[in-house]
C-alpha cells in the first residue's frame, strides 16, 4: 500500500495506521473496527463469560467483559439460611476451590464467635486446602493447555485430579462439594485408608508434575504462545487489585498464607513462588512451582499431624456426638436448639481472607445478633482479576486472547456469585 | 489506629472481631480514601453495602445503608475498614473509581444489587442481573424469590418476586 | 436351488431387522453433545470425557462447540435468569433429532438455589429427556444417564418426536 493510499484511508476512517517495515512487526491496515462477540457459550472462555471485543484486523483495541450469566444470588440466599447452613452454598460459589471457600467462611464465623478450632482440625484444614489448590491448578493446566491445542495435558491432569477427588471422597464422602470445613472444626476425622491413599499420592505427585513440565516447559509451540503475551507490570497489578498468581506473576511477592497467616499455616515451611516475567509463561511457571510447594506442605502436615479432637467442644456451636443423645438430656436439648434455631454470634462484622488457588478469597460477614446473617459478602478473586484482563489484552492478537483468559484462571461462579 | 488522622473527620472508630474500622461522613470519603492510599493502603480488597433495615428483633443505626470499603496496606499487612453511613432517602455516594480502579466494577455491582448511586461513575449499569431487571435484590425488603416449598417452616420467606418467579 | 441350499449359502451373513432399529442403533451410539457446561457440573462433565471414565466408549467423545453440529445438550449447571434466553437460542439452533439431559440438581429443579436469580428447573425452558440428580452427580451418574438416553433413542427409532 502506498503512503498516499494510507493517508487517504486514514482520513476517511479516522483510524491511525502504524506502519512497520520489519518482518514480524505488526502493520495496521486502514479499516473499520469490527465488534465481535465471544460467548457466553464458547469452548474457551472457561465458563459463561461474554467478551465484546473491538478488533482492528486481528488486533484487539478493546475488550469489554459482560458478566452475570451465572449470577446465582448466593449472597441473598445466605441471608435466608442459618449460620451453619451457609457452608453449603459457599462450596458452590467458586466451584473449583470449594474447600478454600469453606475455610474462609468457617474462620470468619469462628472469629465472630470468638472461638478457635482445635489444632488437629486446623492441620486437616491445611491438608484439604492444599489438595484443593492442587486440584484447581490441575484443572487450570488441563483446560488452558487444551485451548492452546495440547490435548494430552488435559488427560494427564484429569487422571491426577480423579485421585484427589477420590481422597475427598474418602474423607468426606463427596468428591467435589464436600462442605468438609465448617465453623468449629471439620466434618469428621480422617480414616486410616485416607492416610494410605494420601501417602501414595504425595509420593507419586512430584513425578507427575515432572511429566507435565516435560510436556510443556521447553515446548517451542507452548513458549511462543505464552511468552510475551499478557504482560502485566507490578504497579498495574496492584493498582488493578489483582491477587494470587496474577500478582505474583508480576514480581510482587504477596501471599496471604505467609503474610497474614491463618489456620496453622504459620507452622509450615514453604516458598512463595513469584515470577519476574509478568507474562503468561511466567504465571505458568509459578503455578507449577505452587503445585510443588503444595505437595511439600501436605508432606509436612502428614508427618507432623497433632492428635486430639477435630471439633470444638462447645455445645452451643457444635452438635453433640450421636451416642450421647441416647443418655444425656442436655445433649438432646443442645442438638434440638442447634438444628432448629442455630447459634447467634454477637453483633459485629468481620473480614477474613484466605489464599485460594485464584488469589484472595474473602468473606465479609455482618451479624446483627440473630441466628441468620445480616450480610454475607464474598470478595472473589476472579471478579477483580477479570478487570485486569481488560488491560492485559489491549494490543494483542485475537488468538492470544485465549491464552490471556486462560492465564487469569477466572471461574465464572466466583465472578458472578 | 487511634493515632490515624483522616481529613474530613472520623465519626467513630472501633475494633470488631480483631478488625480495625472507622466511620467517616459521606462528604469526606474521597479525601479519606486518598489520604489512606498515600499512607500505604494501596489495595482495595472490596467495596460493598450493608442494609440495616429494621426487623421485629433488630433496631437499625440511624441510616439504613452503609457502604463499606476494606483497605489493606501491602507493606505492613494491616487491614482497615472504612464505613460510610448512607440514608435511604438520598442513597448517593461519590465514586471512588479514580482512586482505586477495582472500585469500578464493585460500585456497579453495589448499584445493581442495592440501588445506591455512585456519583461520577463512568458507566453505572447493571452488571450481574439482566439489563431489564426491576428492583434491587440485596435490599432486605426484596423477597428471596424462587418457588414456594410446601411444609417448610420458612415458607413465608420463599415468596415469588413481584415480577416473576 | 432348494431352500436348504439357499440357507447354507447365505449362512450367517444376512441379518434382518427393521429400519427403525438400525437407525436407532446408529443414533444412540453416536450422540454428540454440545458444550454447554455452565457451573460445577461442567467440571464433572469434563471428568466424563477424561481418561478414567471415557465417554468415547459410548461414541460421545466429540463435544462440539457449535450447536448446529450436535445432537445432545447436556445442561450442566445452574441456569441464571440472564442465561435462560441464551440457552433457548442454543437449543433452537440444534437440528432434529435432538435430546436434552438435565445434569445436576440445579438444572433439574433449581437445586440448592431457590431464589430470584436461578431458573427453577431447565424444563421450564426446554423439553428434557433424562434428569440426572446429584450436586454434582458423579461422572458415573452422568454415564448412567447417557445410557438411559441411549435406550430411549433406540426405542424412538424413526418415529418423529411428538
Amino acid at each position: 500500500m502506498t503512503d498516499a493510499t494510507i493517508e487517504k484511508r486514514q482520513a476517511q476512517s479516522g483510524v491511525t495506521i502504524t506502519r512497520g517495515g520489519e518482518l514480524g512487526e505488526h502493520v495496521g491496515l486502514a479499516g473499520e473496527i469490527l465488534t465481535v462477540n465471544f460467548g457466553p457459550q464458547h469452548p474457551s472462555t472457561h465458563g459463561v463469560l461474554r467478551l465484546v471485543v473491538d478488533l482492528d484486523g486481528e488486533t484487539i483495541r478493546r475488550v469489554k467483559p459482560v458478566i452475570g450469566y451465572l449470577h446465582t444470588g448466593i449472597e441473598k440466599q445466605a441471608e435466608a439460611l442459618r449460620w451453619q447452613q451457609v457452608v453449603v452454598v459457599t462450596d458452590r460459589h467458586d466451584y473449583l476451590s470449594p474447600l478454600s471457600n469453606n475455610l474462609a467462611y468457617a474462620l470468619a464465623v469462628e472469629r465472630l464467635m470468638g472461638v478457635q478450632a482445635p489444632p488437629r482440625a486446623e492441620w486437616l484444614r491445611v491438608i484439604m486446602c492444599e489438595l484443593n489448590r492442587l486440584s484447581s491448578h490441575l484443572v487450570w493446566l488441563g483446560t488452558s493447555s487444551i485451548e492452546l491445542g495440547a490435548m494430552s495435558m488435559f488427560m494427564y491432569c484429569l487422571r491426577e485430579r480423579d485421585q484427589i477427588l477420590g481422597l475427598n471422597e474418602e474423607i468426606s464422602g463427596y468428591r467435589m462439594h464436600t462442605s468438609y470445613i465448617r465453623p468449629g472444626g471439620v466434618m469428621a476425622d480422617a480414616t486410616p485408608r485416607f492416610w494410605e491413599l494420601l501417602e501414595g499420592f504425595v509420593q507419586a505427585m512430584p513425578g507427575h508434575i515432572d511429566e507435565y513440565e516435560d510436556l510443556l516447559t521447553k515446548n517451542p509451540i507452548f513458549i511462543s504462545r505464552m511468552q510475551g503475551i499478557g504482560m502485566l507490570s507490578g504497579d498495574d497489578a496492584i493498582a488493578l487489585g489483582a491477587t494470587g498468581p496474577m500478582l505474583r506473576g508480576s514480581g510482587i511477592s504477596w501471599d496471604l498464607r505467609r503474610d497474614r497467616p491463618y489456620s496453622a499455616y504459620d507452622q509450615f515451611q514453604f516458598e512463595v513462588a513469584t515470577s519476574e516475567l509478568g507474562d503468561c509463561y511466567g504465571r505458568y511457571q509459578l503455578r507449577i512451582q505452587e503445585m510443588r510447594e503444595s505437595v511439600r506442605i501436605i508432606r509436612q502436615a502428614v508427618d507432623g499431624m497433632p492428635g486430639g479432637p477435630v471439633n470444638l467442644d462447645d455445645r452451643k456451636m457444635m452438635p453433640p456426638p450421636r451416642e450421647e443423645l441416647e443418655t444425656s438430656m442436655e445433649a438432646v436439648i443442645h442438638h434440638f436448639k442447634l438444628f432448629t434455631e442455630g447459634y447467634s454470634p454477637p453483633p459485629g462484622d468481620v473480614y477474613q481472607a484466605v489464599e485460594s488457588a485464584r488469589g484472595e478469597h474473602g468473606v465479609y460477614l455482618v451479624s446483627d445478633g440473630t441466628h441468620k446473617p445480616r450480610r454475607v459478602k464474598f470478595r472473589s478473586a476472579s471478579f477483580v482479576n477479570l478487570q485486569a484482563v481488560e488491560q492485559m489484552a489491549l494490543g494483542s492478537m485475537i488468538a492470544d486472547l485465549i491464552a490471556i483468559i486462560g492465564t487469569a484462571d477466572t471461574v465464572l461462579g466466583d465472578v458472578d456469585r | 489506629m487511634s493515632s490515624l488522622e483522616i481529613p474530613g473527620g472520623v465519626l467513630e472508630r472501633g475494633v470488631s472481631a480483631g478488625d480495625d474500622w472507622i466511620r467517616v461522613p459521606r462528604e469526606g470519603i474521597l479525601a479519606a480514601l486518598t489520604h489512606l492510599q498515600e499512607r500505604g493502603y494501596r489495595s482495595l480488597c472490596f467495596l460493598t453495602a450493608v442494609d440495616h433495615l429494621a426487623t421485629p428483633t433488630v433496631q437499625p443505626p440511624a441510616e439504613r445503608f452503609e457502604v463499606v470499603y476494606q483497605l489493606r496496606n501491602l507493606a505492613s499487612g494491616h487491614q482497615l475498614r472504612v464505613r460510610v453511613p448512607v440514608p435511604e432517602s438520598d442513597a448517593r455516594v461519590p465514586s471512588a473509581h479514580r482512586i482505586f480502579k477495582p472500585a469500578n466494577w464493585d460500585e456497579r455491582e453495589t448499584w445493581d444489587l442495592f440501588g445506591i448511586v455512585f456519583d461520577g461513575h463512568p458507566e453505572l449499569t447493571r452488571i450481574l442481573l439482566p439489563d431489564d431487571w426491576e428492583g434491587h435484590p440485596l435490599r432486605r425488603d426484596f423477597p428471596v424469590g424462587g418457588e414456594p416449598v410446601d411444609f417448610s417452616e420458612d415458607h413465608e420467606l420463599w415468596q415469588t418476586a413481584p415480577s416473576e418467579a | 436351488m432348494g431352500v436348504e441350499q439357499l440357507h447354507e449359502a447365505l449362512g450367517e451373513n444376512v441379518l434382518t431387522t427393521t429400519i427403525g432399529r438400525i437407525v436407532g442403533w446408529g443414533r444412540a451410539n453416536s450422540v454428540w453433545p454440545a458444550q454447554f457446561g455452565l457451573a460445577c457440573c461442567a467440571i464433572e462433565m469434563m471428568h466424563v470425557a477424561g481418561p478414567n471414565l471415557d465417554i468415547g466408549r459410548f461414541g460421545s467423545e466429540a463435544f462440539r462447540a457449535s450447536p448446529r453440529q450436535s445432537d445432545l445438550m447436556i445442561v450442566a449447571g445452574r441456569v441464571a435468569q440472564k442465561m435462560a434466553p441464551v440457552l433457548r437460542q442454543i437449543y433452537d439452533q440444534m437440528p432434529e433429532p435432538k435430546w436434552v439431559i438435565s445434569m445436576g440438581a440445579c438444572a433439574s429443579t433449581g437445586g440448592v438455589f431457590n431464589n430470584y436469580a436461578i431458573v427453577q428447573g431447565v424444563d421450564k425452558i426446554v423439553p428434557v429427556d433424562v434428569y440426572v440428580p446429584g450436586c454434582p452427580p458423579r461422572p458415573e451418574d452422568l454415564i448412567n444417564g447417557l445410557m438411559i438416553l441411549q435406550e430411549k433413542i433406540k426405542a424412538q427409532g424413526i418415529r418423529p418426536r411428538i
